[in-house]
């Protein structure tokens, strides 16, 4: 294997894995506060559409970005206003986002689908450590979107297991009466980890379609949203466990098109199959019942919060 | 504790054991190949009697051809022939309708899988109709456009017929093979509408379809003459394993090989119709495996995305692709029906169109685009001195000798290759390596 194959690969695993965490990072976040947004395929078509449409009519990514936010954040609102005000059943609402959302941005996107915006996130080499052999060019010249992923992982780790508030998040999606009687508003905290988790999302879909690929093109993130979630169960709800597996399961579904073309005797149909025998072993390691070790999915995740009931 | 550890040791060596017999299958998979491949030399009616270790994906793989080649049976041009196939000669190209024709009545109805935006088949599906309605003169509201009426859906595409039907559509224009499988239903209850359909032929409908072959290679000939100076191996990113893909990678290679005896292709794979992803990927790896000038059988935008980054240079698919990717995409094959449907609608309107007519037309319908400003004015006159050999006749793309790529001869010397073998093509020729086996 040439080391430009392997930096290829390595590469593409990271663009690839940067667009699957922003999503999983954020349902991590709300499936810990205990709302589970299934939408997450329709919020990343809409981010990716939306900041598309600001790319190629303004010129600007960085106002991209903000609509994108903006864009995650309504849909965010949306949904929490749906699952933890009017206590609607999470799987249906996320059934509707998603169809809602993979409908919108077709519809919007029309005037964007084959435009040429001219726009993207241009990879940046960080002086010095892109000059690591094979590492370098792999991880340290990538555009600042994934770079930003790779400050939010560890921040979200230690967010999440080491300070008060994400104490606090998780027992949001362990135990919400506990909160409530300890006087924390339950619904204002639901509402701001959904919300949070719709933001980047939306930020993932636009990672697809401003910096890993520069087109608008109907149903683009193909099923990076439904990855997103089972990354989610895959690494039960750790983010730094999502990275792996989102590199694992990146390297490869890409891997095997280098394979083809390097043994071209082997059926390409065997490399395709390897990204779901991967899935297979990930999961017997991370959901199997290894010595009763319990499951560690939040135990009022999909339970809409109901002061009344107690 | 002890527990915990054995059975995540176990659960460990099972996965190892998983990945090793997968490895070992693979490699078993590819000396028994090469057995095969000796075995054929010697008898290649023996080949039939595979192995019994064949691999899951090879066998669905085998599944789903055989599947195709069903579906691809029942409609096969050459069994409706014997029902009296009406061919539409390509002379007919220039055909003007009759004094005195009037138009300003005649209604079509067009359906489309998908947006007519989607900068691909539906793209050029709908620019042809509007294309040809203006050259006759049709106004535009005579047209009445049926989106993303899903052909796997059949209830709503049937729907969606019907609803044509009564909007009193003169003449239906089905842009997608996926409707044949309902559609002569519907043209039988409703003599007094001309139904067309893509694709194979069926019953009470028109049928039409492209040689884009033809576009093909003259575009693995452009390719050939742009590269082989620097690297005679040209590359050619590819969607899913249909019979479409195949022809549209032979076509090329024969190109190739008409500009330069040495030119080889290499394949890569989505092995998919859609996956931004993989495509990317594709090309990816064929520009690390040092190729400079590709061609492309895919939907999505990222194979030319991904040679203008790297500086590659990409043969556009469906439509002119050349605004997507300006410095990656050198000229584009273009899928253009507006001569057929042109035809079609004269006919219809005039009453002489029959349920039997097939069109299987190549020239203006399968063209290039104008090529890149980059692009040397030589190897434009050498494409269009090409170009006009093809149309007179004089170089067949599919004439012998064809051999394929295990050394077999398709086509002998001096002979034509027979339009059903083309449409249906089950072979690589010689100088393409894939990882794809040509079904059995």
């Amino acid at each position: 294997m040439s080391t430009a194959l392997l930096i290829s690969i390595i590469s593409t695993a990271v663009v690839y894995a940067a667009t699957v965490l922003y999503a999983a990072v954020g349902e991590i976040f709300s499936q810990r506060a205990g709302v589970m947004n299934l939408g997450l395929e329709g919020i990343m078509l809409m981010g990716a559409v939306s900041g598309y449409m600001v790319a190629v009519y303004q010129q600007n990514l960085f106002l991209a970005m903000c609509v994108v936010i903006l864009v995650g954040a309504a849909l965010g609102l949306v949904f929490s206003f749906l699952t933890v005000t009017m206590q609607a059943d999470q799987t249906v609402c996320g059934m509707a986002m998603l169809t809602f959302g993979t409908g919108l941005s077709g519809f919007l996107g029309k005037s964007v689908a084959g435009v040429n915006a001219d726009l993207a996130f241009e990879p940046i080499p960080i002086p010095v450590l892109s000059r690591i052999p094979v590492l370098g060019p792999s991880l340290f010249s990538q555009n600042i979107l994934v770079y930003l992923i790779y400050l939010i992982i560890p921040l979200s780790m230690i967010y999440i297991y080491k300070t008060r508030a994400g104490m606090i998040l998780r027992a949001l999606g362990e135990n919400p009466a506990a909160l409530d009687s300890a006087g924390y508003n339950v619904y204002a905290l639901r509402y701001a980890y959904v919300i949070f988790g719709s933001i980047m999302t939306a930020v993932g879909g636009a990672v697809v379609s401003l910096a890993y690929t520069n087109f608008w093109s109907d149903g683009m993130t193909s099923g990076k949203g439904w990855i997103a979630v089972a990354l989610v169960v895959f690494s039960a709800w750790n983010p730094l466990t999502a990275t792996f597996g989102a590199m694992l399961f990146g390297a490869i579904s890409i891997i095997g098109i280098d394979v083809q073309t390097l043994f071209p005797s082997v059926p390409s149909q065997v490399f395709a199959a390897l990204p779901y025998i991967a899935t297979i072993i990930v999961l017997i390691f991370t959901t199997g019942n290894f010595g009763g070790r319990r499951s560690s999915a939040p135990a009022a995740l999909t339970i809409p919060y109901d002061r009344e009931k107690r | 504790m002890k527990k915990k550890l054995i059975s995540v040791c176990l659960a460990a060596l099972l996965a190892c054991a998983a990945l090793a017999g997968c490895a070992s299958e693979t490699e078993s998979d590819a000396q028994e190949q090469a057995a095969a491949e000796e075995q054929a030399e010697e008898a290649p009616a023996e080949e039939e009697a595979a192995p019994e270790e064949e691999t899951a994906a090879e066998e669905t793989a085998a599944e789903e051809t055989a599947a195709e080649e069903t579906a691809a049976e029942e409609t096969a041009p050459a069994e409706t022939a014997a029902a009296g196939l009406n061919m539409i000669g390509e002379d007919k190209m220039a055909q003007m309708p009759a004094e005195g024709t009037d138009f300003s009545n005649f209604k079509i109805g067009e359906m489309e899988s998908y947006y007519i935006n989607d900068g691909g088949w539906c793209q050029a599906n709908h620019e042809s109709i509007v294309a040809a309605m203006k050259e006759l003169g049709i106004p535009e509201e005579n047209l009445i456009l049926l989106e993303n009426v899903d052909d796997y859906n059949q209830a709503a595409s049937q729907t969606a017929a019907e609803e044509l039907v009564n909007e009193g559509c003169n003449l239906i224009l089905a842009c997608s093979t996926g409707y044949a499988s309902f559609l002569p239903e519907i043209a039988a209850a409703h003599p007094e509408v001309m139904f067309a359909q893509w694709g194979n032929k069926v019953d009470n409908m028109i049928g039409y379809e492209i040689r884009s072959y033809e576009g093909m290679f003259l575009a693995g000939y452009a390719s050939e003459l742009l590269s082989q100076e620097t690297n005679p191996e040209l590359g050619f990113s590819a969607s899913a394993n249909e019979f479409s893909v195949r022809t549209a990678i032979n076509a090329y290679a024969l190109g190739a090989k008409y500009a330069n005896p040495e030119a080889t292709v290499r394949v890569a794979s989505a092995d998919t119709w859609y996956d931004i992803d993989k495509e990317t990927q594709c090309a990816q790896s064929l520009i690390d495996a040092g190729i400079k000038y590709m061609g492309m059988e895919a939907s999505s935008p990222a194979i030319p995305e991904t040679c203008e980054k790297n500086g590659a240079f990409v043969v556009g698919y469906h439509n002119d692709m050349s605004a997507l990717a300006p410095n990656a995409v050198f000229v584009s094959h273009m899928w253009n029906f507006a001569p057929i449907f042109k035809n079609i609608m004269i006919n219809a309107a005039e009453g002489t169109a029959t349920a039997n007519d097939f069109y299987y037309w190549g020239g203006d319908c399968s063209k290039l685009s104008d090529f890149a400003a980059f692009v040397p004015e030589e190897v434009v006159t050498q494409v269009n001195d090409l170009k006009a050999k093809i149309e007179s006749g004089e170089v067949k793309v599919f004439g012998g000798e064809i051999k394929d790529n295990e050394g077999n001869v398709l086509v002998a010397e001096g002979e034509v290759m027979p339009d059903e073998d083309i449409i249906f093509q089950n072979f690589f020729v010689e100088g393409v390596s894939t990882s794809w086996k040509a079904a059995e």
